[in-house]
C-alpha cells in the first residue's frame, strides 16, 4: 500500500500546475500505484483567508466518494489572521480535516511568534500534526512577485535550523517536515533534542540523496512517501524508496516507508 | 478515515477522465457530487506500478554529471549508475568560482582522465577549459582528446558562451564534431536577466539568450544547453530556446518540477533532449518517468538522441 | 432599477454637509436609488473635533443639516472624550435636538479607557455607537512593521472585540467594509461578537463582500450603508446572493430595528 503524505490541489499563481484538481490528482493516484494522499490546498498559501480554501477542498472532496475514500484533507491556518481559532474548529469538526499546514514565511510570521505557538500548542491539544515545509518552489525561478528568500543570497532559503525553533518550543507536539530541500545539519543539542521529537519527513526533497544512510542515522520511522505533487514530479519520492537495495531497507522497512509510518504517525 | 483494501475496490479514479474535465479552469469550484451512476461507472483499485521495472526498462546516458575531488567519487556515481541502470555518465570536474588557470583546468582534467582510465565501461569524459587562455585551451582539447574524451565537459563560470573569446574554441570543437555543453543559468537579477534583482551570481554566467546568439552565430555547431532542472526559470528557458534548432538542453539538475519534461518536448521537440542528472540521480529519472512522454520518446531522451549526436564524431557508445 | 426601489432603505453612513448644494445632491441621489432615510455623521478629516468648540460646531451642522430635510434625514453626534463634562453636555443637547446615535473618529481608540464614561451614556440612551475602523496593514497597531505613517488611535478590529466584551449591552457599529480595508478580517474578527454591527459603506464594493459578512456576522448584523458612495453602496447589496428577506433586513430592517430601541424607528 501506498500512502503520499505531501500532495496539493489548488493553484500556483505564478505558473500553470497540471494535475492539480482531486480528479487529475486521483488519475495519477491510479497511474502510479498510490491508494492514499494527503492533501491541501494551495490557494490557502495565497488568499488572506485560507479558510476560504479549506472550505473549497472540503467542497470538492464532498463531491464524490472516491474522493472520500482516497484523499486525507489538511487544513491550511495562518495564525496571525483573524478568527483562525474557529477555522481549526471548523475544519476538524466539520470537514473532517486530519492536520495543520502552516507558512511562516508566505504568512509573513516569525517561526516563533506567538500565535504560531499558541497554534502548536492546540494542535498538541487536539491531536493533530502540524506540517512545516522547507520551501515551496526552488527560489532561483521564483517569480518576481514570490517571496524573496533566495538561495546563495544574505536573505538564503530555509534549512532545518529555521524550523527547528518552534520544535524546540513544544517539543511534545507532532510535527511533519516536508520536501527537505536544503540541509538537515543541527548543532549537537538542537539534533539530540530532534531526534528525540515525534517527527515525520517526506521523501520528495533532494536532500534525501543516501535513503540507506538516513535510515541509519535518523530512523527508518521518521520517513513517509511523499509527492510534493503537483510542484514536483510524481515519481522521484516514490523512487528513493523503490531503489533502496535489501541491505539499506529490507521488506518490512519498505513498507514502513511506503505506507506503515504514515498510518502510524497518522492513526488511519 | 479507516483504510481498508475492500474498500478501494470500485474507488478508483482511472475512466473517471473527463466526467469534470474543464473543472480546473474554474478553480477550485466544487464540481457538484458525482450522480450515483458516474460513481460506480468507475474501474477497480489502482494496479500496482512497479517502478523499478521501469526504471530499468530503458537505456541510459547520463549527459552531463560530475566527479569530484573525494575518496567517495567516482565510487558513489557508479553506485547511483548500477541502482539506476544508468549504462555511461559523462562526467566532467566543472571549474568552479576560480580564475580557471591553465594549471587549475589541466589539474581537473587529470581526475577525469583517471577516472574513464579505470571505469571505461561506465564513464565518458568531457573536458574543461578557459578561453581567455586560448592557446593552453586548444592544446587541452587536443591533450584531452587524445586522451579518450568525448568533447567538453560544462564549461563554466569564466566566460560567457557567446564571447568572442570562445569563437576560436568553438571553431575547433566544431570541426571535431564534439557537442559544445556548458553551464546556464535562467534567474531574475543573473548573467545580465533583470538586473534590479542581485543574484549574487557571477556576472559572466550564460544565460539562455547568450545561447541563442551563440548558436545562431555557429549554425552548424551543436549546443548543450545545461540542466534545465537546475534551478532556473525552465519555461523562460524552453521559450528562449524554442527557434534555435542546434541548441539542445540536458533534464538535469536537483529541480523535478512535474511537467517540465512534457514542456520542453512540447517546445523543443522530442529530439533536443538529453537525459541527465547532474548528479541529483533520483529526480534525472523520476521526472522523465512521470511525465507523458510514449514510451519512444522516452528511449529518445534516455538515449538515442545523445548517442545519435556522438554518432556524428564517431564516439557513440554502441 | 425596479429591483433597486424594491426595497426600503436607510443608509446607516450619510455624511453632513453645510453647503445647501452639496445637501440637494445628497437628497438627489437617495430619491435616485430610493432611500428613504440617511443617518448623518459630521464629515471626517485626518484632524478633526480637537476642542469643545469645534465638535459643537460639528453636531450644529448635523442638526442644521437635519432641521433642512427632517423626513429625509437622522443625525449622529460627535464629540471628543477627553473633554468628559463637554461632552456630557453635547450628549443631552444634541439627543434633545432629536439625534439617534453617536458617531466616533480617531482621536481615541474605541477601547481606550478614556471612552468608557461616554459608552455608559449610550447605553443608557440605547442608541448606537458608530466608529471610524480600519483594518490595513500598518495601521492602529496592527502589523506595524508595514507602518503607513496613519493615525495612531485609529481603532482595529480588535479595538472592537475588546470594548464589545467590556460592555456586552453598549451597541457598537464597526464603520464601513467597504472603506477599503481588509473586510475578511474584519468580519472574522466580530464572529463571535453579537453586539458588534457593520455596515457596508465606502467606496469599495467588492464582490462577495456582503455575502461573507452575513455569512460571518448572520443577517441580522449588518446594516447597508453608503458613505456617500451611493451607486456602489446599492449595488454591492442587489448583487449578493441574500435572499429578499434578508435583502430587506440589510436595507432597513436592521438598522430601524436599532433605531427602534431608543424610540427613533421608522413605521
Ligand atoms: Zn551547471
Amino acid at each position: 500500500m501506498l500512502i503520499d503524505i505531501n500532495a496539493y490541489v489548488g493553484h500556483w499563481p505564478f505558473m500553470q500546475l497540471k494535475y492539480n484538481t482531486c480528479e487529475a490528482l486521483g488519475q495519477r493516484m491510479d497511474r502510479f500505484g498510490v491508494d492514499v494522499s494527503l492533501i491541501s490546498n494551495l490557494n490557502g498559501i495565497f488568499y488572506k483567508n485560507t479558510q476560504s480554501a479549506n472550505k473549497e477542498l472540503y467542497e470538492e472532496i464532498k463531491a464524490s466518494k472516491r474522493y472520500r475514500d482516497r484523499f486525507v484533507p489538511f487544513a491550511v491556518i495562518n495564525p496571525i489572521y483573524a478568527g483562525w481559532q474557529y477555522d481549526l474548529e471548523e475544519c476538524v469538526r466539520k470537514f473532517g480535516m486530519k492536520g495543520i499546514r502552516v507558512y511562516p514565511k508566505y504568512h509573513d510570521y516569525e517561526i516563533n511568534d506567538p500565535s504560531l505557538i499558541e497554534l502548536v500548542k492546540k494542535a498538541r491539544d487536539m491531536n493533530l500534526p502540524v506540517a512545516f515545509n522547507y520551501k515551496m518552489v526552488d527560489s532561483r525561478q521564483r517569480s518576481w512577485m514570490d517571496i524573496d528568500y533566495v538561495a546563495y543570497t544574505p536573505r538564503p532559503e530555509w534549512t532545518l535550523k529555521n524550523i527547528f525553533p518552534i520544535i524546540k518550543e513544544v517539543p511534545d507536539a507532532r510535527y511533519m517536515i516536508l520536501n527537505v530541500t536544503n540541509s538537515m545539519q543541527l548543532n549537537e543539542a538542537d539534533a539530540a533534542l530532534f531526534n528525540k521529537a515525534n517527527v515525520l519527513m517526506d521523501t520528495s526533497g533532494r536532500t534525501l540523496t543516501d535513503m540507506g544512510s538516513l535510515l541509519k542515522t535518523q530512523g527508518k520511522e521518521r520517513f513517509a512517501f511523499g509527492t510534493h505533487s503537483p510542484i514536483l514530479d510524481y515519481l522521484t519520492g516514490m523512487l528513493r524508496i523503490e531503489a533502496l537495495r535489501e541491505n539499506e531497507a529490507d521488506a518490512a522497512t519498505k513498507e514502513l516507508l511506503r505506507s506503515g509510518n504514515a498510518k502510524k504517525f497518522l492513526g488511519l | 478515515m479507516n483504510i481498508d483494501r475492500r474498500k478501494f475496490v470500485s474507488r478508483s479514479f482511472a475512466g473517471a477522465a473527463g466526467i469534470l474535465a474543464g473543472s480546473h479552469l474554474k478553480g477550485l469550484s466544487a464540481p457538484g457530487r458525482l450522480t450515483a451512476k458516474q460513481e460506480e461507472a468507475l474501474s477497480s483499485k489502482p494496479e500496482k506500478y512497479d517502478l523499478m521495472r521501469e526504471v530499468m526498462k530503458y537505456r541510459k546516458i547520463d549527459a552531463h554529471a560530475h566527479i569530484y575531488f573525494a575518496d567517495n567519487s567516482p565510487r558513489e556515481q557508479l553506485d547511483f549508475g548500477e541502482r539506476l541502470g544508468i549504462e555511461k555518465q559523462v562526467i566532467s570536474r566543472y571549474l568552479s568560482i576560480m580564475p580557471g588557470t591553465p594549471e587549475q583546468f589541466r589539474e581537473y582534467n587529470d581526475l577525469t582522465i583517471k577516472a574513464i582510465k579505470k571505469y571505461p565501461d561506465h564513464l565518458l569524459g568531457g573536458f574543461v577549459l578557459n578561453p581567455a587562455y586560448k592557446k593552453e585551451s586548444l592544446e587541452e582539447i587536443k591533450r584531452c582528446t587524445d586522451a579518450g574524451m568525448i568533447g567538453p565537459g560544462e564549461l563554466y563560470y569564466q566566460v560567457k558562451i557567446n564571447d568572442p573569446l570562445y569563437y576560436p574554441i568553438i571553431e575547433k570543437l566544431i570541426e571535431l564534431k564534439m557537442i559544445i555543453f556548458s553551464h546556464a543559468e535562467c534567474q531574475l537579477g543573473v548573467g545580465g536577466y533583470r538586473m534590479k534583482y542581485n543574484g549574487y551570481k557571477e556576472p559572466n554566467t550564460s544565460i539562455p539568450e547568450d545561447f541563442v546568439d551563440i548558436a545562431r552565430r555557429y549554425p552548424e555547431g551543436i549546443f548543450q544547453y545545461a540542466h534545465i532542472g537546475g534551478g532556473g526559470d525552465w519555461e523562460y528557458m524552453c521559450k528562449t530556446l524554442q527557434h534555435s534548432p542546434n541548441v539542445y538542453v540536458d533534464t538535469s539538475g536537483s529541480n523535478n518540477a512535474e511537467n517540465m519534461i512534457d514542456f520542453a518536448v512540447e517546445l523543443l521537440g522530442e529530439d533536443r533532449l538529453f537525459f541527465a542528472s547532474d548528479n541529483s540521480y533520483h529526480q534525472s529519472i523520476g521526472k522523465i518517468l512521470a511525465s507523458n512522454l510514449t514510451e519512444a520518446q522516452k528511449k529518445k531522451v534516455f538515449f538515442d538522441n545523445y548517442n545519435n549526436l556522438l554518432k556524428k564524431g564517431g564516439r557513440n557508445v554502441d | 432599477m425596479k429591483d433597486v426601489m424594491k426595497y426600503r432603505k436607510i443608509d446607516a453612513y450619510g455624511n453632513a454637509y453645510a453647503d445647501d448644494k452639496l445637501a440637494a445632491g445628497q437628497i438627489a441621489y437617495a430619491d435616485r436609488l430610493g432611500i428613504e432615510r440617511l443617518i448623518l455623521s459630521v464629515p471626517v478629516a485626518k484632524q478633526m473635533g480637537k476642542t469643545p468648540v469645534e465638535f459643537k460646531a460639528y453636531n450644529d451642522l448635523v442638526i442644521l443639516a437635519v432641521k433642512r430635510y427632517p423626513h429625509r434625514l437622522a443625525g449622529q453626534l460627535t464629540l471628543h472624550p477627553a473633554y468628559l463634562k463637554e461632552s456630557l453636555e453635547e450628549i443631552k443637547r444634541c439627543t434633545g435636538e432629536g439625534m439617534t446615535g453617536m458617531k466616533l473618529y480617531n482621536q481615541f481608540k474605541i477601547n481606550d479607557p478614556v471612552v468608557y464614561p461616554v459608552i455608559e451614556q449610550f447605553i443608557h440612551y440605547k442608541m448606537i455607537i458608530h466608529v471610524h475602523g480600519e483594518s490595513q496593514l500598518g495601521v492602529g497597531g496592527y502589523r506595524m512593521k508595514y507602518d503607513v505613517d496613519n493615525t495612531p488611535a485609529i481603532s482595529v478590529p480588535e479595538d472592537f472585540m475588546d470594548i464589545a466584551k467590556r460592555y456586552p449591552e453598549a451597541m457598537f457599529q464597526y464603520a464601513h467594509i467597504g472603506g477599503g480595508g481588509d473586510w475578511e478580517y474584519a468580519c472574522k474578527s466580530f464572529r463571535g461578537y453579537p453586539n458588534i454591527y457593520v455596515d457596508t459603506g465606502g467606496s469599495n464594493n467588492d464582490e462577495n463582500m456582503v455575502d461573507f459578512a452575513v455569512e460571518n456576522l448572520g443577517e441580522d448584523r449588518v446594516f447597508f450603508g453608503c458613505d456617500s458612495s451611493f451607486y456602489q453602496g446599492v449595488g454591492k447589496v442587489l448583487a449578493s446572493g441574500l435572499t429578499e428577506i434578508q435583502k430587506r433586513k440589510i436595507f432597513f430592517d436592521n438598522y430601524n430595528n436599532i433605531l427602534k430601541r431608543s424610540g427613533c424607528g421608522l413605521g
